[in-house]
C-alpha cells in the first residue's frame, strides 16, 4: 500500500516547516514553582507536571489521529529552564538565524521570557548549581571545550530511559498506578522518619498519574467539541473516535490497537513535558504492540494497512517534536534528533525468534515516512528468518541511513558484563543512538564524550592545546625530547587519565546536583521497581542502576597517529620525532611529502594488525581506566564509543595530528576508520572494528559505512550484504549503519536543497534530514569512504 | 614455502563472479588476446609494474630507489624495468604498484582465509579468474587442492583455451564454472582475440563430463558480437551441447582503460560500443527462446 493521502500531508507539513519555540510549558512550570516553595522537591515537580497537563494548549491539527502536542505549535519544541537558562538566555535571539538546527522565536517571545521566566530561575537551575560546584581545573578542560563534555547532563533534562510499557504502562494505565500509589501510601505511617521519602514519592505518582489523565480527558473533551462543529462526515467520526480513545486512555489500559497507539503517544508526550528528554526510548515496540494487533486482527476489528496508517501517525508525532538544544550541543547532535529509539527484532527472552507483524510493519512505516524520528534500531540474532533480514536491508538500500542494525549476542553479553539477569539482557532494547539498554534501568548513558586525541595533543604539546596556546591540561615535557615510542604511549595515558578523571568529577559533581533538584517522578512512574521500592530513579529506586556512560571519540585517528609516529621515527628512522612536531605545528605547510609518507602508514580500517593493535590497546586501557572509577551510587563507570555528531565539534578544537589531518578537521567517531583512510575493502573495515572488543564496553559501540548504492540495488546484493552483518556481528561486533546514497544526489541536495527537503542520511547513530545539517556536516558525510564492490 | 605462480592480485569482495561473499584470484597469462581486454596486465606471465600517473605527486621516491636508475615518467623507460618493485614499495601514492607479481600458493591460501566466515554466512567462496585461470595448471592444482580441503565453494572463470586433460583435476573441484564464448563464427574469433574458437567450443563441449554447473558468458560488444544472429547461433549451440548450462550476457564496459594507461599501452577502440540495457534485454530473449536458461549475478 502506498502511504495514504492523510499522512503524506502530515508529512509534507513536518518536511517544510521550522520548529517553532513555544513557552507554555515553562511558563506553567515556573508558575508551579512559585507556588510550591518550601515543598519537598519531588512534589513540587510532580505538582508542576500536573498543572502544566492542565493548562497546556490543547490542539487536534489537520487530519491527525493520533492527538497531544507539547505547546501551541504543531511542530513544537519547549524550554526547561530549571535545568539550564543561561545558554538560552545568551542564544535565544539567534534560535531562527543559527546554521544548525534553528528554531522560530518571536521577538515578543523571547521578550515575554526573559521578563517572566527566567528571572524565577536565577541561582535555582541544575547548570548553575553544577558551574558554582567545580573546581576552574575541572572547567578548564571540561566545559565546553570539546576535548571533555559533559554539558548534556547539566544543561537539559536527561532522557535516556525506556518506558516499561510491558510490565507497567499498557496493563495497568496511569489509573492502575495511581491505585496502586494509594494503595503503597495507605501503609505508611508519616510519624515514622524511615516512611517520610516514600510517601513523598508516591503522593508525586499519583500527581503524575493525575497529570496524565487530565490530559487525556482534555483531548477527549476537545475532539468532541470539534466533532460537534465538523460539517465533513468523514473526519466529524474520527474525532468522535478520537473523544472516545481519550475519554478511555491513559487513565485505563488500552483494550485495542488504536488505543495502545495513542496511549504510546501519550506517554511520549508525558515525558516530553516533564523532561524535554533526549533519547526517551519507546522500545521494543513490536514486542508490545503485537498483541493488540494480532487480537484486533483475529477478531476482524482492524486490518494490516489500517494499523500500518496509525503507525504512520505515531512516527510523525515522534518527529513534530523537536529537541530545544545549545548551539553546541546541536554541533554534537545536529539535525533535531532526540533519539526516540524503537527497536525492532531480536529475540524473546526465551532465545526464540521475536520478530512478527510488527516488526516488518515498523520497518515499511520508516520507509514510506522517511521521518528521522523514531530512531529505528534492529536486532539481528544469528537465527534471524531471511525475510526479515530482507527488510532490513531493503531499507539501508533506500539510504535513509535507518535502521541502525545491532547483533544480538553482542548487544546480550553487554548487559551481562554489567550484572544484569539473563531474561533482563535477553529483553534489551536500544537507547539513544547506539546503547543496549533495558526498561529496567537508570542509566545515564551519554554522559561524557572524551576525545582520545585532545589526550594525545597534550601529550604532544605540553598539556596546552596546539590551537589556542592555552594551558589546559598536565604540564607535560617537550615533546621533541620523546625517547621512544613506550615513553609517547605514556605520556598519553597520563593525560588520558587526567581527562577521565575529570570527567568522573564532573558526573558525580552533576549526580550529586540531580539528587538535590533532579527528580523524576514522571520517569520513575514508567518503571516497575521505582514503584515496588518506593524510590524515585535519582535515589536509586530502579532495579539496574547503571554508572554513567564515556563515549570515546577520536580511536582511530589516535591509532593512525601512533602508527605513524612508530613507522617513520622508530623503525624506518626516516624522520625525527621534531620532524613530525614540526610539521604539525605548521599544519602541515612545507611538510607535503612527509604528510604524503604519514598518509601511506598502515591506517586502522583495513585490517592490518600493526595499527588496529594500537588502537585495541588505546580502547583496553580507555576501559580500564574508566571502569575503576564508581559513581554516587557506588556503580563503577561505563565505557562506549558511540559518537553521535560529536566528532565534527571534537576534531575543530585540535590542531594536525601526525597521522596526516589538518588543523581543525573533524576526527572519527564510534569505532569507525578516519573518513576516506578506510581504502580496502568493506570486510576488512569490519574485521578491524571487529578488534575492539566489543562486549566489554557495554555503552555501546558505533560503526558507520557508506556503501556503493549499486552494492544493495538487486536482492542478491542485499542477501549478501546480510551476510556481511551476520559475519560482523558472529565476529563480536555490535552496531553498524551504512549511507549507501551516492555523491552525486548528495552533491545535487546541497545545491538544491528544495528539491531534497526530505533526504534523510546517515549522521552517526541516528539519520537526519540532509538539509537540516549545516554545509561543514554535509561536506563530511560526502568525505566518508563509499564501499565498492568490483 | 609452497609453489609459485604468477598472480596480478587477489580481490576480496567479490560479488559478481559467482554466488555470494568470495575472493577471486586473478591469475597472469593468457592464450587469447582480445582486443577489449579488461585486464592488459594479465595477458602474459611477465613481471609488472604500473604508474597510475593520475595519482602521481612526482615526488621522485620511486627515481631514489630504482636500481635501473628510471625516472619518474616509467613509461619512457620501460624497456630497462626489472620489475622489482623497489619503487611501489615506497611510493606514498600508491601511483606505482605491482600489477603481477610472483606469489606463494600457500601464502594465497592464507589469505584467502581471512574471509572464511564471510563465505559461510553468504554461500560465497573462491573464484579463479584472470588472464587465464588455466594457464598455470600446476598452480591451479596446487591452489584448488588446499581449498578443496578447507571446503570452501570454488568457481572458475575461464576463456576457454587450455589442456583439458591438465586442468581437468582442478575443473573436476569446481562448483560453478563460467566459460567464454567471444564469437560462433570461427574467422571472427580469431580476428577479435588471436585464436580460433575450435578448441573452445571442444572444451566446451566437455565441461558435461564434470559435476559442476557450467554458465556460458558473453562479453557483448556492439561492433564484435552484438548481432542477433551470433547471439542466436551461440545460445543454440550451448543448448545442443550443454543442455543444463545457462548463459549470462556482460554488457561491455572499458572500466580497464586506466589500466592500459598505467601500463603506457595505448587503447584506442572507439568501435566498440555498450548495448543498452534494452538491446541486452532483447538478446536475452534470444538466448531463452532458443532454449537456454539466463543467469545473472548483478
Amino acid at each position: 500500500m502506498a502511504i495514504t493521502e492523510r499522512v503524506e500531508k502530515i508529512r509534507q507539513y513536518y518536511v517544510n516547516t521550522k520548529p517553532h519555540i513555544s513557552y507554555e510549558r515553562a511558563w506553567a512550570w515556573t508558575k508551579s514553582f512559585q507556588r510550591t516553595e518550601g515543598q519537598a522537591h519531588i512534589i513540587r515537580t510532580a505538582q508542576a507536571f500536573k498543572d502544566t497537563c492542565e493548562e497546556l494548549s490543547v490542539n487536534i491539527w489537520d487530519g491527525e489521529l493520533v492527538v497531544g502536542t507539547s505547546g501551541e505549535f504543531r511542530k513544537c519544541a519547549i524550554l526547561t529552564p530549571e535545568f539550564g537558562w543561561l545558554w538560552i538566555n545568551e542564544e535565544m535571539d539567534t534560535f531562527p538565524e543559527r546554521g544548525q538546527d534553528p528554531y522560530d522565536v518571536t521577538p515578543e517571545q523571547a521578550a515575554f521570557i526573559r521578563e517572566n521566566i527566567f528571572p524565577y530561575w536565577k541561582g535555582k537551575s541544575v547548570e548553575e548549581a553544577f558551574l558554582a560546584r567545580i573546581s576552574d581545573d575541572t572547567k578548564k578542560v571540561g566545559v565546553d571545550t570539546g576535548f571533555l563534555d559533559t554539558d548534556s547532563k547539566w544543561r537539559n533534562g536527561i532522557g535516556e530511559i525506556s518506558a516499561d510499557y510491558i510490565d507497567v504502562l499498557l496493563p495497568k494505565g496511569y489509573g492502575g498506578i495511581k491505585a496502586e500509589a494509594l494503595e503503597y501510601l495507605s501503609q505508611l505511617n508519616e510519624a515514622i522518619p524511615a516512611d517520610k521519602k516514600k510517601i513523598d514519592f508516591y503522593k508525586s505518582m499519583v500527581l503524575i498519574a493525575d497529570g496524565m489523565i487530565t490530559l487525556g480527558r482534555r483531548y477527549s473533551a476537545k475532539a468532541a467539541e470539534m466533532a460537534e462543529v465538523e460539517a465533513d462526515p468523514k473526519r466529524k467520526a474520527e474525532l468522535e473516535e478520537i473523544a472516545r480513545v481519550c475519554a478511555v486512555i491513559p487513565e485505563n489500559p488500552p483494550t485495542s490497537f488504536r488505543e495502545a497507539i495513542q496511549f504510546v503517544w501519550f506517554v511520549q508526550l508525558g515525558g516530553i513535558i516533564a523532561e524535554n528528554p533526549l533519547a526517551w526510548n519507546p522500545g521494543r515496540f513490536d514486542q508490545y504492540m503485537f498483541p493488540y494487533y494480532d487480537a484486533d486482527e483475529k477478531a476482524g476489528k482492524i486490518d494490516y494497512d489500517t494499523a500500518l496508517e496509525l503507525v504512520e501517525c505515531l512516527w510523525l508525532k515522534y518527529s513534530e517534536w523537536a529537541w530545544t538544544i545549545s548551539k553546541n550541543t546541536a554541533s554534537f547532535f545536529a539535525g533535531y534528533t532526540n533519539f526516540e529509539n524503537l527497536t525492532v527484532g531480536g529475540t524473546k527472552v526465551d532465545g526464540t525468534d521475536a520478530t512478527n507483524t510488527m516488526s516488518y510493519m515498523a520497518i515499511q512505516a520508516t520507509r514510506e515516512c522517511m521521518t528521522h524520528q523514531p530512531t529505528l534500531s534492529c536486532r539481528i540474532h544469528p537465527d534471524c528468518p531471511p525475510e526479515f533480514m530482507e527488510a532490513v536491508t531493503e531499507l539501508v538500500s533506500t539510504g535513509c541511513g535507518f535502521p541502525a542494525i545491532h547483533g544480538d549476542r553482542t548487544g546480550y553479553q553487554m548487559l551481562s558484563n554489567l550484572g544484569y539477569a539473563p531474561k533482563d539482557a535477553r529483553d534489551w532494547n536500544n537507547c539513544g543512538c547506539v546503547v543496549p539498554h533495558s526498561r529496567k534501568t537508570f542509566e545515564w548513558t551519554s554522559a561524557a564524550s572524551i576525545s582520545f586525541a585532545a589526550a594525545l595533543e597534550f601529550a604532544l604539546n605540553e598539556g596546552k592545546s596546539r590551537l589556542s596556546g592555552q594551558q589546559v591540561s598536565l604540564p607535560e615535557k617537550d615533546p621533541k625530547t620523546f625517547g621512544s615510542l613506550e615513553e609517547i604511549i605514556e605520556a598519553w595515558k597520563k593525560q588520558f587519565r587526567y581527562l577521565v578523571k575529570q570527567g568522573v568529577i564532573s558526573l558525580v559533581t552533576a549526580q550529586e546536583i540531580h539528587k538535590e533538584i533532579g527528580h523524576r517522578p514522571f520517569m520513575s512512574a514508567c518503571n516497575e521497581y521505582c514503584m515496588k521500592n518506593g524510590a524515585d530513579l535519582v535515589d536509586g529506586g530502579a532495579k539496574y542502576s547503571i554508572g554513567p556512560v564515556f563515549t570515546g571519540v577520536g580511536l582511530s585517528v589516535t591509532a593512525n597517529s601512533l602508527a605513524v609516529i612508530k613507522k617513520l621515527v622508530y623503525e624506518d628512522h626516516e624522520y625525527t620525532l621534531s620532524d613530525i612536531i614540526d610539521a604539525i605545528n605548521a599544519n602541515w605547510e612545507g611538510y607535503e611529502e612527509l604528510r604524503a609518507k604519514a598518509l601511506a602508514c598502515p591506517k586502522y580500517g583495513n585490517d592490518i594488525d600493526y595499527v588496529d593493535s594500537i588502537a585495541r590497546d588505546l580502547a583496553d586501557f580507555y576501559y580500564d581506566e574508566v571502569t575503576s572509577y564508581n559513581d554516587l551510587y557506588g556503580n563503577h563507570f561505563v565505557t562506549a564509543f558511540m559518537g553521535i555528531s560529536n566528532y565534527l565539534p571534537t576534531g575543530k578544537v585540535l590542531g594536525a595530528t601526525p597521522e596526516g589531518r589538518h588543523a581543525c578537521d573533524p576526527i572519527n567517531e564510534g569505532v569507525s576508520p578516519y573518513t576516506g583512510s578506510d581504502t580496502s575493502t568493506c570486510l576488512a573495515a569490519l574485521r578491524s572494528a571487529a578488534k575492539m572488543e566489543h562486549e566489554k564496553h557495554s555503552g555501546g559501540t558505533l560503526l558507520n559505512l557508506r556503501l556503493n548504492h549499486d552494492l544493495v540495488a538487486t536482492k542478491r546484493g542485499r542477501a549478501n550484504l546480510g551476510a556481511m552483518l551476520q559475519s560482523y556481528f558472529a565476529l563480536g561486533g555490535f552496531h553498524v549503519q551504512f549511507n549507501t546514497i551516492s555523491n552525486e544526489v548528495l552533491k545535487d541536495a546541497q545545491a538544491n536543497p528544495d528539491k531534497y527537503r526530505s533526504l534523510l542520511v546517515r549522521v552517526a547513530g541516528y539519520s537526519a534530514q540532509f538539509t537540516n545539517l549545516s554545509k561543514e556536516m554535509q561536506d563530511s558525510i560526502m568525505a566518508r569512504n563509499a564501499h565498492e564492490a568490483f | 614455502m609452497g609453489m609459485k605462480g604468477y598472480v596480478m592480485q587477489l580481490q576480496p569482495f567479490s560479488v559478481n563472479d559467482g554466488d555470494g561473499i568470495r575472493t577471486t584470484v586473478f591469475l597472469a597469462g593468457c592464450p587469447m588476446h582480445c582486443a577489449w581486454c579488461a585486464n592488459p596486465e594479465g595477458c602474459t606471465q611477465q613481471l609488472k609494474i604500473g604508474w597510475h600517473i593520475r595519482k602521481c605527486i612526482g615526488c621522485g621516491a620511486c627515481a631514489r630507489v630504482c636500481p635501473q636508475g628510471i625516472g619518474i615518467d616509467l613509461n619512457a623507460e620501460r624497456e630497462k624495468c626489472i620489475a622489482c618493485g623497489k619503487c611501489a614499495d615506497v611510493c606514498p601514492q600508491n601511483a606505482r604498484v605491482r600489477m603481477v607479481q610472483e606469489a606463494d600458493a600457500d601464502e594465497i591460501v592464507k589469505q584467502i582465509q581471512t574471509h572464511r566466515l564471510f563465505y559461510s554466512y553468504s554461500g560465497g567462496g573462491v573464484t579463479f579468474s584472470g588472464g587465464e585461470a588455466a594457464m598455470q595448471p600446476a598452480f591451479l592444482n596446487e591452489l584448488t587442492e588446499q581449498i578443496y580441503d578447507l571446503g570452501y565453494s570454488m568457481d572458475i572463470e575461464t576463456c576457454g583455451l587450455f589442456d583439458f586433460e591438465a586442468v581437468r583435476p582442478s575443473l573436476a573441484r569446481m562448483d560453478l564454472i563460467f566459460l567464454d564464448l567471444k564469437h560462433m563464427d570461427p574467422a571472427q574469433h580469431k580476428r577479435w582475440t588471436g585464436q580460433s574458437n575450435e578448441r573452445v567450443l571442444e572444451n566446451m563441449a566437455r565441461l558435461a563430463e564434470l559435476p559442476a554447473e557450467v554458465v556460458i558468458r558473453i562479453p557483448v560488444i556492439k561492433g564484435v558480437n552484438a548481432d542477433e544472429e551470433n547471439i542466436r547461433a551461440s545460445a543454440a549451440f550451448v543448448h545442443k551441447i550443454l543442455p543444463h548450462a545457462k548463459m549470462e550476457l556482460l554488457p561491455y564496459h572499458s572500466f580497464g582503460k586506466i589500466k592500459y594507461e598505467a601500463l603506457g599501452i595505448p587503447y584506442d577502440h572507439p568501435e566498440f560500443g555498450r548495448p543498452t540495457k534494452e538491446e541486452l534485454e532483447h538478446l536475452r530473449e534470444i538466448v531463452r527462446s532458443e532454449g537456454v536458461e539466463t543467469a545473472d549475478f548483478r
